[in-house]
């Protein structure tokens, strides 16, 4: 009964204003169910992080993996950037790795804290896999 | 000195929830000024114009000026 279904999509949506008003977090992949639970932020990462560390990820995987992400309202956590970062290891592609990091910073927009954070967050790994940010390769500016 | 996390989530959304009933607003704005500035007075005009029009009158003047082929001036 899609008539049904709307409604309550547009109660969600309303909801999910109300929700935004009191200060409250809204879950980023609010998607029109009129049954079905909203996914926790913490269910989505962990459901992000599992898909990366597909052992036999194959190159065409990690790219649709990344575009999709980049797709949603958010910037994606440190721990599932790190798991995108070691896929790129195994599949021996140094160009996404540094392409996933200038990625974040153009998702971050005008929010210049983000993606200073995100390097912070990654140095460790970014040290392990030899990975070169790309300001360290002067690709940051035109 | 690490950095403290910021928000990464939402930000779209907070600043579409921020800006379109804004943007809205002003379109709506424009649209009622544009028509009561531009648009009414325009149709006022032309009411205005043809209140007083004499169909005929200006018929016979172009008719004089020699204009029609249809019909010649009243002298001819």
């Amino acid at each position: 009964d899609s008539g049904t279904g709307l409604h309550h999509c547009g109660e969600m949506f309303r909801a999910v204003f109300r929700l935004s008003a009191t200060g409250a977090r809204t879950p980023v992949a609010t998607r029109c169910y009129s049954h079905g639970k909203v996914e926790s932020d913490e269910e989505f990462d962990a459901r992000w992080v599992t898909y990366f560390s597909k052992p036999d990820i194959d190159a065409w995987e990690l790219k649709k993996g990344m575009n999709t992400l980049i797709g949603y309202d958010l910037v994606p956590e440190a721990k599932i950037l790190d798991s995108a970062l070691r896929a790129c290891r195994r599949l021996n592609d140094m160009a996404s790795a540094i392409r996933i990091l200038e990625a974040i910073k153009d998702k971050a927009g005008p929010h210049k804290d983000i993606y200073p954070y995100l390097i912070q967050e990654l140095k460790p790994t970014l040290t392990e896999l030899g990975i070169s940010t790309p300001e360290e390769l002067g690709m940051d500016r035109l | 000195m690490s950095l403290p996390k910021p928000v990464m989530r939402g930000l779209l959304g907070k600043r579409l929830r921020f800006h379109l009933p804004i943007a809205f607003t002003l379109s709506l704005a424009a649209a009622i000024a544009f028509k009561y500035t531009v648009t009414e007075p325009r149709k006022q005009a032309y009411a205005d114009f043809y209140k007083q029009y004499d169909a005929t009158k200006e018929f016979n003047a172009m008719r004089e000026a020699g204009i029609f082929e249809s019909v010649r001036p009243s002298g001819e």
